[in-house]
């Protein structure tokens, strides 16, 4: 006797809750924000050509799961009800962080585009995600390029209990410590809201490569290097004094990996002991500025051929309060819960849900 | 290990694949070019639904600006993280000493039949 099965694995048995960080949502075509926009936006938003397309390079198999097309078609992630069947009846998540894909809009030409749109983005975001399913939050989408719209956008809907943090392009204009970016922080304190990045749109539009040294030529050489645009940002953050002027700010750093911060601190911290007369409002260890004040993201979680480094690193960088779980659903390398599991259930405790219940002020969730 | 009826010879045309369910195991059957195999519906490496990734081909290592694609419908790319294997023996591509699991098939009359 057979069975064909629509197949997927089975749930995973688990001692704590887990919250998960990082979850792309998407729209199903972009028609679905005409009814948040007036013209000329409402027209010009499902004109692919008002876009400002890709990089030119893709992975193979494409960016999403294959196996998280939703029944009734579409692309994956663009359907609430399937998207919670496989993340959470299936993958094990609790409570989750929607944190869209349109980070492309900060590195698009037009301010006034991008701010309609992603306002547009944000409204659609809680129509038909937050209100439908209280176990999902959203991130409040902001074009970073243009601080002071950013700025009035948080302030539009910051005071929302569903909306738990401020969502950027990780790809900028300027380093985001450069004053100019001021105006964002400043709302999202006031507001108590993080600050996350998310990586992507490197070499898009106006933005410039994803390295110093010009643009990568495949797919793989891109996505292996994106990690430098977090070392870049957080170097900026440190020594132009952002986490000084707001010392409640917290930062988020969404999929680029952890190994490359202990290098990162460490360079920091020896060169600020002679270089700290560029930055004299700099009056603490370099890396103890990252460690109170940013956090990490696990997926995709770096798999060195001992795993026992892994742990090492995690020591190195402070996990239990700075690395929280995050698996990217639904695109190509989703991480389950599984790559986490051999790790000491303390610390499994601390990256699985109680930092990120913590930075999100879930009060009312308890650990399972 | 006993021998379960999977599916009929010809239900499952050449470069096509079922998943069936076999003693509580979820397992993909594919046909590559008349043969058929079987394998686990867990990938190795973080264990997603593999069976339901893409049949395709592969790039043979080659000098440094040349592409030679081959093994057509021979490979089986996993839906998270797009890992390679070879649908016949399981193994990946980058290293064939990291496999799925695979299962016995053999051919019975019409009934094509797997050993678990």
């Amino acid at each position: 006797m057979t069975e064909v099965m629509t197949g997927t694995t089975a749930p995973i048995r688990k001692k704590y809750k887990v919250i998960d960080t990082d979850i792309h949502h998407c729209l199903r075509d972009w028609s679905e924000l005409q009814p948040y926009l007036d013209e000329p936006w409402r027209t010009t938003v499902i004109n692919p050509g008002s876009r400002t397309g890709g990089n030119g390079l893709v992975a193979w198999g494409g960016h999403r799961r294959r196996d998280s097309v939703p029944p009734d078609g579409g692309i994956p992630g663009s359907n609430p009800a399937f998207l919670i069947k496989q993340l959470f009846d299936e993958t094990g998540v609790d409570i989750g962080i929607l944190t869209g894909d349109i980070y492309a809009l900060s590195v698009h030409p037009n301010l006034d585009y991008a701010n309609n749109v992603i306002r547009a983005y944000n409204d659609w975001t809680i129509d038909k995600w937050l209100k439908p399913y209280p176990q999902l939050r959203g991130s409040i989408a902001v074009n970073s390029s243009d601080p002071e719209a950013a700025a009035a956008e948080i302030h539009r809907l910051g005071a929302r209990p569903d909306m738990v943090m401020v969502m950027m392009c990780a790809t900028s204009l300027f380093p985001y410590g450069q004053r100019r970016y001021d105006p964002i922080y400043r709302a999202a304190v006031e507001h108590n809201l993080p600050v996350g990045l998310h990586l992507g749109a490197a070499g898009t539009g106006i933005a410039h490569a994803v390295s110093a040294v010009g643009y990568p030529t495949t797919f793989f050489e891109y996505h292996s290097g994106l990690p430098r645009i977090y070392m870049a940002q957080i170097i900026s953050l440190v020594t132009e004094g952002t986490f000084e002027k707001f010392p409640t700010l917290k930062y988020i750093f969404i999929e680029g990996g952890i190994s490359w911060l202990p290098h990162v601190m460490w360079r920091l911290d020896k060169n600020w002991k002679a270089l700290r007369n560029d930055t004299p409002w700099v009056k603490r260890l370099p890396s103890e500025y990252i460690i109170d004040h940013c956090l990490f993201t696990t997926q995709p979680i770096e798999e060195p051929p001992n795993p026992e480094h892994l742990l090492q690193i995690f020591e190195m960088v402070h996990a239990e309060k700075t690395v929280m779980y995050s698996s990217d659903y639904p695109h190509w390398d989703f991480d389950p819960l599984g790559p986490l599991t051999h790790l000491p259930e303390k610390l499994k405790r601390r990256i699985f849900f109680e930092t990120a219940s913590e930075l999100f002020n879930f009060k009312e969730e308890s650990d399972g | 290990m006993a021998k379960h009826i999977v599916a009929r010879a010809g239900e499952i045309s050449p470069g096509e694949s079922r998943l069936v369910k076999v003693q509580g195991r979820t397992i993909g059957i594919f046909n590559v070019a008349g043969q058929y195999y079987a394998i686990k519906n867990s990938c190795i490496h973080e264990g997603a639904p593999v069976c339901l990734g893409t049949i395709t081909g592969t790039f043979i290592p080659s000098a440094p600006g040349e592409f030679h694609y081959g093994n057509e419908g021979e490979i089986l790319r996993c839906p998270w993280h797009g890992w390679e294997f070879f649908i016949a023996s399981g193994g990946s591509v980058f290293n064939p000493q990291v496999k799925l699991k695979t299962y016995p098939v053999t051919i019975q009359g019409d009934q094509v039949m797997v050993e678990v």
